[in-house]
């Protein structure tokens, strides 16, 4: 265990916590992973600083949590997995270090949040690759780290999309730069000669970063990322079809995307529609889902610098021929929710409070991978699931996220419920493990296996888990880096 | 070293007869290496066995595909992938295609275009496996380098299999990456030095819309292909412009326009290469064109999915164009050369030209990145070729790069190469001299650090990544029997 | 040594395996896109052309050195050249020139196949490369076509040796005699008198045994007064009009494919195809009066010092350009009622029906195999019977038909012109 002193040497006394109030607040997260309490916090504000506690951890023994973003956080994997850790809480590192325009890359510390880069990019004339709704205290390299969708499929040409490069303490405590950054020359001496951090790959054939993405804190600890940024459009036109026939719905997404016609793109549930943009509840909420089909898909069409109007025109002419083909027909507005609503509210993070906390103020998320040809066999087989347990279909949240330019589909369940109410808890607790295992033989791929399923979900692939673990040991030797996560 | 007689006949038991040599007269066509066997096996169990054999008789093995030269350690074991050359699925709707490793791009490409589809075909050929990681002429859409592999069947340099991501969880081919970390971080075919042990045995590759006809019409006799006609809502084009600033400014608004299938930075020496029949043609027409430019260029390919978008692609191609003060080739608005070129530069079917004709060889220096930042460097990489273009060393290009934008311009490629005739010692050792000091100059400068250097002088600047990836190859490799080595494409 | 003029070209070889396949941008899919159907068989890269010429410029440095593997790689290749038009499509380098000269030295060292030395005994004694039964004039008893021995004529059909011999392809040459007969032709044969052309012993590595061959059939061709010779035979079209010129044996002789001929014909006016022959065919281009058809070029020259592989003066290679495509598929056309329906691998870059290069000799099963990979693609067209214009083609096809039951009719361009006259 880490002496208190030998923190605050490093980060000095203003760095490090220890009393019960705040060690409580890292104890337990809206998961339903068991509460593990910390032995202190500690706040590092630079990649020096990072190192030296990683090589006292190695020391010492001392399993460290990073954490990124602020609370409330949901997926269990910044509670402790196991005593006498150390939280490395990395939210005050802020700075905004690199916004390239020409080369349309941006660099930040692991506290930047969603609500400050875009501001920043946007001045720039560009803007990120968002996940959906982001809460207000998420950090952009959190969730670039966790591989979180994103709303544009278009421009994520790779899963890893939009991380670029990363600079990182590994567990072993040495300092690695991921991809372009790896030198030659130090950050700065390459941007003497005109270069950025943005090509992913490499050094050598590996591409590090891909280790990283995913491993949950497992690996190492993240001092800043870059990622590629996009240009800011200079005319958008947003649409959305509703309909309840899926199976229409994911054809017509699976067109626009393979032909690169739309920026964001997504399918939600009108449950989902709903819970974001009901103002006044529960009256709104009700009249919103009332008005729509069950799903509704949002697509935004963008022209650039280049007479705008023509692409955009051309893209909705083409989009046409298609919803045409199909027998739909693309609208301004979801019920009273316009198009032009959602497209402002999907290029920013959450307003307040966090919508899925709006509902009944706690989420569980069941999220996976999948492709179009499963998705809706996984639907039903949820749909059954939520009625076994006595959940109702119509409380539950669908987000259906085509990924890396229409090659997968992010497929996510959002249980919302009382955490107040021990009962409705528990009924999703158990609806969530249920579905982890029922999904999961429908053929979801559980990619990202968080809290009391990750066991069942890591378990499935005995040789790729092997694998992982051996890097996992040159990585991490000493197995401090936040034990009990991801897969390890 | 030859194999001892039952160690052989233990092969010979899993793979048969027809399918494993000894016989040392066949090295030359394999790399002229001093190999103990070559081992053909069909299918993935095949590969297993074999494997699971070297380990328990410590024997040194490395799978082969379509690969040019070769480099490995002696005695070693070649797995030759021939047989295993099967396209195993096509997913149209989720875009992916899975593949063996023998299946040439050609094949896959064919079969991908019926069905409207397309991916990335290596700058290499597309007489090159489908299933390597690389970088080619259409990577303005299709991607390039480690993105796009999903999926990856392996088999570990222990003889076991490992199915990535989804597959290894969901038997889907769609996704491989996770459950958590990806293991895409270590499982990327490539060229030595680094090259992932053990052997891959399928992979799913990411495919893209391909805007283009089922099949082109191919008219004419080998040599001469020419297209029967310019397909609908296409149009090739090449541009120079007066200065590498000025070019670079018209390449990158192509990207940020999204408008270009395909940005192939060509230098005028590899468009004369593509489209002539002879060396004599080539020589006749690089000095006719290069007379016509006006200074560094590229070669564009323009695809609408409608005659809208078609129409709105040339348009702002155009402006762009003539923002820069680029010229179109006249000699590529001829539809006769614009078809052909069309067709070679997406079925990627005249590499050989541009590289091994000349002179029978060509030493490279290829860079994936930051373009920008590598045109720069490139520029003083020609000048330092001009010297042995006077020499007669090396075939006068110009002292020319080239390279190719990447994801609408995002990353990027540039390569500058040198062909020269390797039976002549004197021009080889120029060529590997000048081979040396531009990487060498590009590391010192921070450009960038080609990892086809020496390990031990890269490594140190690049975050000792060397001594990481010896540790993983280590890892994954205990029985130290899938040693470094490899072949080119 | 004859290999050490192609030092150059094998050394060119870059392993670039565009020699195992049809030339790139024809490739159409997973399906018939492999072209050498040695490589396609065998697999390991030694069979390959590339192979063939790594191997070679290595042995011309070191010695040749003649095991069993390497004696089993030099004879299972039909030389059919189709790795030379894929290699040609974009490199200035001889391909099959090498292996064939790799052949003659394997030969002239003595290390020979059992079954091409029995072939080749056969012909020295018989004058046939196959079993002669009979007469080699016995098939055109009481058909009343001139002597050429004995009278002058215009044209000198050349029958071949399998043809000549051979009960099932007997046929053919009754029925170009017929369509000659039909057309007007002052045409002749020489009957017992005509000698193998030679060509079979040369690609099978007989250099001297064709050169004997050749002296002999021309002096036959003298005797006739012909100026023009007309062959079906596929090889002893390419002996005649290619490997004679190029050995310069040949003269004035003006020597034309029965297909080719019979076009003229048909354009002239003197064959009027007139009766309907109602069927859906595929047209195979034999070897070696398509791609290896194409005319010998003289040459002569040195290769310029620097950094390019070229020559002064400037080398025209043979890349199958000029070979003979158009004339069987003119014929075919000009017939009412039939229907072509073109396979995947065509003209330059068709796949070999198997029997050339001594492989039907040594290694039938390979010849049948290679046939049958043919027969899969005639098939897969739809057609009902796959054309050629070689005898021994239509006797490797049929016999691979035999072994897999496939329904598939085989028809020499002769017999399908025959019916329509």
């Amino acid at each position: 265990m880490i002496a208190k002193d030998r923190l605050t040497k490093i980060v000095g006394a203003g760095g490090v916590s220890d009393d019960p109030a705040s060690l409580d607040e890292y104890a337990r997260d809206m998961s339903f992973v068991n509460a593990v309490r910390p032995v202190c916090i500690v706040r590092p504000k630079d990649a020096e600083q990072v190192k030296k506690i990683v090589e006292l951890a190695n020391e010492t023994l001392t399993p460290l949590v990073p954490v990124s973003s602020g609370p409330p956080h949901a997926r269990g994997d910044t509670v402790p997995g196991t005593g006498g850790a150390v939280i490395v809480d990395m939210s005050g590192m802020k700075k905004i270090i690199n916004v390239d325009r020409a080369r349309r890359v941006a660099m930040v510390e692991p506290g930047v949040t969603f609500a400050e880069l875009i501001p920043a990019v946007a001045k720039e004339g560009i803007r990120l690759n968002m996940p959906l709704l982001p809460r207000q205290t998420k950090t952009v390299v959190g969730s670039l780290l966790e591989r979180e969708p994103v709303v544009m499929p278009k421009y994520q040409w790779d899963i890893s999309d939009p991380l670029a490069c990363v600079e990182v303490i590994f567990g072993s405590g040495d300092e690695f730069r991921t991809g372009q950054a790896a030198g030659p020359g130090t950050v700065k001496e390459q941007w003497q000669v005109g270069g950025v951090q943005k090509a992913p790959y490499g050094p050598g054939i590996a591409s590090w970063h891909r280790l990283i993405q995913g491993s949950q804190g497992t690996i190492g600890i993240v001092t800043w990322a870059s990622m590629r940024c996009e240009l800011l459009p200079a005319l958008e036109e947003p649409y959305v079809v509703a309909s309840s026939d899926l199976t229409m719905l994911l054809d017509l997404t699976a067109w626009l995307i393979r032909l690169r016609m739309v920026n964001e793109c997504f399918i939600l549930n009108n449950t989902n529609l709903a819970a974001i943009f009901a103002k006044k509840w529960p009256g709104d909420y009700q009249r919103i889902k009332d008005a729509l089909p069950t799903w509704v898909l949002f697509y935004n069409v963008a022209g650039y610098e280049y007479y705008p109007e023509e692409r955009v025109g051309a893209y909705v002419k083409d989009i046409t021929a298609i919803t045409q083909r199909l027998g739909v027909e693309a609208i301004r507005a979801a019920g009273d929710v316009s198009a032009g609503e959602i497209l402002k509210a999907v290029q920013r993070p959450s307003a307040e409070p966090y919508w899925k906390l709006r509902y009944k103020g706690a989420c569980e998320d069941v999220l996976f991978l999948t492709i179009n040809d499963r998705i809706e066999g996984q639907i039903a087989v949820m749909n059954e699931l939520a009625e076994m347990a006595g959940y109702p279909t119509s409380d539950m949240g669908v987000y259906i996220q085509p990924i890396a330019q229409g090659t997968g589909l992010h497929g996510e369940f959002n249980l919302f419920y009382d955490p107040e109410n021990a009962g409705e808890a528990n009924r999703v607790k158990g609806l969530a493990a249920a579905a982890t295992r029922d999904l999961m033989a429908a053929g979801a791929f559980f990619s990202r296996p968080y809290g009391e399923n990750a066991g069942a979900i890591v378990n499935r692939d005995a040789a790729s888990l092997a694998m992982l673990n051996k890097l996992k040991d040159i990585f991490d030797p000493n197995h401090v880096m936040n034990p009990g996560k991801a897969c390890f | 070293m030859a194999l001892n007689k039952e160690v052989y006949q233990e092969f010979e038991a899993v793979v048969g007869e027809e399918n494993i040599c000894a016989d040392p007269v066949i090295m030359p066509a394999y790399y002229g290496n001093d190999f103990a066997a070559v081992i053909l096996p069909g299918d993935t169990a095949e590969v297993q066995a074999v494997v699971r054999l070297c380990n328990r008789h410590k024997l040194q093995f490395r799978p082969i595909c379509t690969g040019w030269s070769g480099m490995f350690p002696k005695d070693i074991i070649l797995l030759d992938l021939r047989r295993m050359n099967r396209i195993i699925e096509i997913n149209e709707k989720n875009m992916y295609a899975v593949v063996e490793p023998y299946v040439i791009s050609s094949e896959l490409q064919a079969e991908l275009f019926k069905r409207g589809l397309n991916f990335c075909i290596k700058g290499a050929g597309t007489n090159c496996s489908a299933m390597l990681r690389g970088h080619g002429h259409m990577d303005q859409t299709t991607s390039g380098d480690d993105r796009n592999h999903l999926a990856i069947e392996w088999v570990t340099p222990e003889g076991n299999i490992v199915r990535s991501g989804a597959l290894g969880s969901s038997d889907e081919w769609f996704c491989g990456d996770g459950p958590g970390p990806s293991l895409r971080s270590i499982l990327t075919s490539a060229v030595p030095p680094g090259v992932t042990p053990g052997v891959f045995t399928k992979a799913a590759v990411k495919l893209y819309h391909w805007p283009g006809p089922a099949a082109y019409d191919i008219k004419g006799i080998s040599p001469h292909y020419e297209l029967g006609e310019i397909p609908p809502n296409m149009m090739a084009r090449y541009y120079s412009f007066p200065s590498v600033e000025k070019m670079w400014q018209a390449e990158i608004s192509i990207g940020e326009a999204e408008i270009a299938f395909e940005l192939m930075g060509f230098n005028i020496s590899m468009v004369a290469a593509n489209i002539t029949t002879s060396n004599e043609e080539e020589e006749e027409t690089f000095n006719r064109l290069n007379a016509e430019v006006q200074g560094p260029g590229f070669f564009v390919i323009i695809a609408g999915n409608s005659a809208a978008d078609f129409a709105y692609k040339k348009k702002v191609l155009e402006e762009i164009v003539a923002r820069a003060g680029g010229r179109s080739l006249q000699a590529v608005e001829d539809p006769r050369i614009e078809g052909i070129l069309l067709c070679q530069c997406t079925r990627i079917s005249a590499s050989i030209r541009e590289t091994f004709r000349n002179g029978g060889a060509f030493n490279s220096i290829p860079i994936m990145g930051q373009r920008d930042l590598t045109i720069r460097w490139a520029i003083g990489a020609g000048k330092a070729k001009e010297p042995l273009i006077e020499k007669g060393y090396i075939v006068d290009d110009g002292g020319a790069f080239f390279g190719w934008g990447v994801e609408q311009g995002h990353l990027g490629k540039t390569e500058i190469f040198c062909k020269f005739d390797p039976q002549n010692a004197e021009a080889k050792a120029a060529v590997e001299a000048w081979q040396k000091q531009e990487m060498e100059r590009a590391f010192k400068e921070s450009y960038f650090a080609s990892t086809m250097g020496p390990q031990d002088e890269i490594g140190p600047a690049l975050m000792n990544y060397n001594l990481w990836w010896s540790k993983t190859t280590r890892a994954l490799d205990p029985n130290g029997v899938s040693p470094e080595g490899g072949s080119l494409v | 040594m004859g290999l050490e003029q192609y030092k150059g070209d094998m050394e060119m070889c870059c392993r670039c395996s565009a020699c195992k396949f049809i030339p790139m941008q024809k490739v159409q899919g997973s399906a018939f896109s492999y072209a050498c159907p040695s490589i396609a068989r065998y697999n390991l890269h030694a069979y390959s052309a590339g192979g063939r010429l790594n191997i070679g410029a290595a042995m011309l440095k070191n010695g040749m050195n003649y095991t069993d593997k390497l004696l089993d790689i030099v004879y299972n290749c039909q030389l059919c050249g189709a790795c030379g038009v894929s290699c040609n499509y974009a490199m200035d380098m001889e391909v099959l020139e090498p292996i064939s000269e790799f052949r003659l030295q394997c030969v002239a060292d003595g290390k020979t196949n059992p079954a091409l030395d029995k072939a080749v005994a056969g012909l020295r004694q018989t004058g046939a490369m196959v079993p002669a039964k009979g007469k080699r004039g016995d098939w055109a008893a009481g058909l009343g076509i001139k002597d050429a021995t004995k009278e002058k004529v215009d044209v000198l059909y050349h029958v071949g040796c399998l043809t000549s011999y051979d009960k099932d392809t007997q046929k053919l040459a009754k029925a170009t005699a017929k369509i000659l007969k039909k057309a007007g032709v002052n045409f002749g044969i020489a009957g017992d008198a005509e000698t193998c052309c030679g060509g079979r012993a040369y690609q099978m590595g007989y250099k001297e045994d064709f050169l004997a061959q050749a002296k002999k059939a021309m002096a036959v061709v003298k005797k006739s007064g012909a100026n023009t010779l007309v062959t079906g035979c596929a090889d002893g079209y390419q002996a005649f009009k290619v490997l004679y010129d190029r050995y310069n044996l040949r003269g004035e002789l003006k020597v034309l494919h029965i297909s080719e001929y019979i076009a003229k014909l048909i354009h002239d006016g003197k064959l009027k195809p007139r009766k309907r022959v109602t069927m859906t065919v595929t047209y195979h281009d034999p070897c070696r009066l398509g791609r290896l058809g194409e005319p010998w070029v003289h040459w002569q020259g040195q290769k310029v010092p620097g950094d390019r592989f070229v020559f002064d003066p400037p080398k025209e290679y043979r890349r199958g350009t000029k070979g003979v495509y158009e004339p069987p598929r003119d014929v075919i056309k000009a017939i009412p009622g039939l229907r072509l329906a073109e396979m995947t691998r065509i003209r330059e870059y068709a796949w070999c029906c198997g029997a050339g290069g001594g492989v039907n000799e040594s290694n039938p099963a390979f010849a049948r195999w290679t046939a049958q990979e043919r027969i899969e693609e005639a098939v897969a067209t739809g057609a009902e019977a796959i054309v050629t214009a070689c005898p021994w083609c239509e006797k490797t096809f049929n016999e691979a038909i035999k072994e897999s039951g496939s329904g598939l009719k085989v028809y020499d361009i002769v017999e399908l012109v025959e019916k329509a006259i």
